[in-house]
């Protein structure tokens, strides 16, 4: 500030927030590059797309109208979700970029010169939930359109023809596109819930470990639970099984929770684990 | 130059060192017991098995009321309906005919077709343990001994006795004719086969308990329940009905009868049949039936449900696992540890062996306090005898699944550790044991039947097969489904799918720990 003449007030406000939003830019851009220059992110952002596309091709692959009884229209599948099956594979990869972001600073005691550049914890949260969260969303965009492009290409020939009541995969139909961009925001809230544990957690294994048993146990437990009022009740308060209803494309009537609550429930997830890690990371010493 | 100076080689002065491998395992064990957190994993592991278990049993309900099933002679729920004609045997006899003809028929409604009660369910095909053939059977209620030779229509000709006990014969086809005989001798029954009446081959001796004094001889027919796979709303569900059956019958003879054949039915059959009207003595006359003569598959096993915990308490395991090797190296600990013991594969070895018998010994005490506490819950909410026989912690079954629970707990710790070790990433290896095993179960249940018995089959979730507890009889027709914990394959073949997983990532990691500088 030295040579400037003194401003008024307004103005020195002014100036502030703005210095304060090129604070968080050039947080930002500093954890884009952290991101960008370990190997291993690559790979993981490589993984998210190759694991979604995969997978949800293999399903959509093995999935016939063989067993349709009496016509395929019988079936009711529903073949949006069918080819987002991948987002159950892909989110574990997901999940690791989101939790490496926070928890591999206090493995390699980054953490200490990443809190002396920006000594603003708030600040430095939010640029890595920016920076993971982009970067989910975008892998995520391009697994979600793969998966149904493969879906569009494989499933016809599995019998789910326009003539048997299934339309080929299109972005233009409104659920589909729902679907799509839901499946989108899913990712994306499952890296800033796997970034909020591990700010909670500080440690690589204990958030991997959390994230996975909160993503991959509710559904498992539903396969175990007899109880039919259980097995809802674990279905809407999974963040998982919650989240992926924003999948479903038909019977939505029949389903435990709608397709936007669901992803809201998983939101929620998202929001107080971030609102759990980034209290204990201001609360705390690095 | 001067001739060189002997010295006595070096000596040194510290007692002979101990590098034995038991010293490797004493710092192993050493390493994993002074880690406080690694404790409270191992204890989470064992809470959180039991507490999903007896979550998963606290619900349970015995579904559809149904006629009470019949006993059979070992106290077990059997499936006994048949359409029969038969005469007494006192003592010592023998019974023939010929079976031709063996077809399926236009299957009934169950429950004789109630309103409103399920529809029929047709295949288009006669299942393949569709049968027709001679029968000696202590009476004429539900439940009874017998001994039979039959010819089936998909596996031949059987000799099958008491319910679970089953032969094979020649691989007759059911469109071809056979001749049938079973000789009783004292309380031993032998049965054979003829192509033509004249030469016959022995198929086998038993020796039923309940066949003493005064029993039935005959000729039956019995059909195996339709089977159907449908698909709805993404997830596949199996339809099953009665079937119907009918075969030609001639030649009959019965050695040491004491005549006036009749006719009966056996158990409650969905459709009542009759005899066309021809003379029964004659002995040769065409026989319907629906209904099915051998054990009752039951569809939940106890003992599984009450060890279902293990799926989950598997994911703090195999956390534990992984750490266990890549902590040395996020510390740098894996320098010390290599100088100390610089032989890398005993080193790894040591480590699985220290980590899987801790954790064995944790998912056992895991798996039995599941069982104990389980199997009660399971009673209270309707499972009991004789659908459901008894059950305790020393039956062999029982004994494998809860033992086997450990050993599997303790082979994916160890899979953990060898991928640890392949990856040196903690994150990546969590991650990748943990999608390996839980997500399979979670996809199983939306793929259908064929896709899901290729992924239980294949990834190292197999290994949960060792669980099963339950009998399966390969002659009685039941769908596998995943849904009711079924397993495709038997459990030890399951459990060796994930052994093999855990040996080969075992052998890659020592292969990749030798020839790579830490």
């Amino acid at each position: 500030m030295r040579g400037t003449p003194p401003m008024q007030p307004s103005a020195a406000v002014r100036a502030t927030a703005a210095m304060q939003a090129l604070g968080t830019l050039r947080a930002v851009r500093a954890e884009w590059t952290k991101l960008r220059t370990v190997p291993g992110s690559w790979w993981l952002l490589v993984a998210v797309v190759a694991l979604t596309v995969a997978a949800g091709g293999a399903s959509a692959a093995a999935v016939t109208t063989e067993h349709c009884h009496p016509t395929p229209a019988a079936c009711q599948e529903d073949t949006v979700k069918l080819s987002l099956t991948g987002v159950w594979v892909g989110q574990a990869a997901v999940a690791i970029l989101g939790a490496l972001a926070m928890s591999s600073e206090y493995g390699t005691g980054t953490i200490r010169a990443a809190l002396t550049a920006v000594p603003w914890r708030g600040r430095l949260l939010t640029a890595k939930a920016v920076v993971v969260s982009a970067l989910a969303l975008t892998t995520g965009a391009l697994g979600v359109l793969g998966s149904l492009l493969v879906g569009r290409l494989v499933l016809p020939g599995n019998g789910f023809t326009a003539e048997a009541g299934y339309p080929p995969l299109s972005l233009a139909d409104g659920p589909t596109l729902r679907a799509a961009v839901g499946s989108m925001l899913y990712l994306g809230l499952i890296a800033l819930l796997a970034l909020g544990v591990a700010a909670l957690v500080r440690d690589t294994a204990g958030a991997i470990t959390v994230v996975l048993a909160l993503l991959y146990v509710f559904p498992v437990l539903v396969s175990l639970v007899s109880s039919e009022k259980w097995r809802e009740r674990l279905q809407e308060w999974g963040p998982a099984s919650a989240g992926m209803a924003v999948q479903a494309t038909r019977n939505l009537h029949s389903l435990p929770i709608g397709p936007w609550p669901g992803l809201g429930v998983l939101a929620l997830y998202a929001a107080a684990a971030l609102l759990a890690g980034g209290l204990t990371f201001r609360l705390r010493d690095a | 130059m001067s001739a060189p100076v002997r010295t006595a080689p070096y000596r040194s002065q510290l007692p002979p060192a101990r590098d034995g491998f038991g010293q490797l395992l004493h710092a192993e064990w050493t390493k994993l017991r002074t880690v406080p957190r690694w404790g409270l994993v191992l204890l989470s592991a064992m809470v959180v098995t039991v507490l999903v278990s007896v979550l998963a049993v606290s619900g349970s309900s015995v579904g559809g009321g149904g006629p009470a099933a019949p006993v059979g002679p070992d106290g077990n729920a059997v499936k006994d309906t048949m359409q029969l004609v038969h005469e007494r045997l006192p003592g010592d006899g023998s019974i023939t005919a010929r079976v031709s003809g063996l077809k399926g028929l236009k299957a009934p409604r169950p429950d004789g077709g109630r309103a409103g009660g399920p529809p029929a369910v047709n295949t288009g095909k006669t299942p393949g343990w569709t049968k027709a053939g001679i029968i000696i059977k202590a009476n004429t209620k539900s439940g009874s001994s017998y001994a039979a030779v039959v010819l089936t229509h998909g596996h031949g000709v059987r000799m099958q006795w008491d319910y679970t006990h089953d032969l094979a014969g020649s691989a007759t086809r059911p469109d071809e004719d056979r001749w049938l005989r079973l000789v009783r001798k004292g309380d031993v029954l032998t049965g054979y086969e003829s192509a033509d009446g004249k030469d016959w081959r022995r198929v086998g001796s038993v020796r039923p308990a309940g066949l003493t004094g005064t029993v039935e001889a005959g000729v039956f027919t019995a059909a195996a329940p339709n089977t159907k796979v449908e698909r709805a709303f993404g997830g596949t569900s199996i339809a099953e009905g009665p079937g119907r059956a009918t075969a030609h019958f001639d030649e009959l003879a019965v050695n040491g009868g004491e005549g006036g054949r009749r006719q009966a039915t056996i158990g409650r059959p969905a459709a009542r049949d009759t005899v066309p009207a021809v003379d029964l003595a004659s002995g040769s006359f065409e026989l319907r039936g629906s209904g099915d003569v051998g054990p009752l598959q039951t569809d939940t096993d106890i003992t599984r449900q009450t060890l279902s915990g293990a799926m989950i308490g598997l994911i703090p395991l195999s956390a534990l696992g992984v750490l266990f090797i890549t902590a040395e190296y996020r510390r740098g600990m894996i320098r010390t540890t290599l100088t100390a013991s610089p032989r890398r594969g005993r080193l790894l070895a040591a480590k699985a062996i220290v980590l899987g018998g801790v954790t064995f010994v944790a998912g056992l005490i895991g798996a039995v306090l599941s069982f104990q506490l389980g199997e009660p819950i399971m009673r209270r909410n309707g499972h009991k005898p004789p659908r459901w026989p008894e059950l305790s912690l020393t039956d062999g079954p029982v004994l494998r699944a809860v033992i086997g629970t450990a050993a599997l707990l303790a082979v994916i710790s160890v899979l953990a550790l060898a991928l640890g070790a392949l990856l040196r990433h903690t994150a990546a290896a969590i991650t990748l044991i943990v999608v390996m095993l839980v997500l399979p179960q979670i996809l199983i249940s939306g793929l259908p039947l064929g896709a899901a018995h290729a992924l239980m089959r294949a990834t190292p979730l197999a290994g949960f097969a060792i669980q099963d507890a339950i009998a399966r009889y390969d002659h009685a027709a039941a769908v596998c489904l995943p849904e009711e914990g079924c397993y495709p394959q038997g459990p030890w073949a399951g459990f060796a799918v994930l052994c093999v997983y855990a040996a080969a990532a075992l052998g890659l990691a020592i292969w990749r720990l030798r020839r790579r500088d830490v």
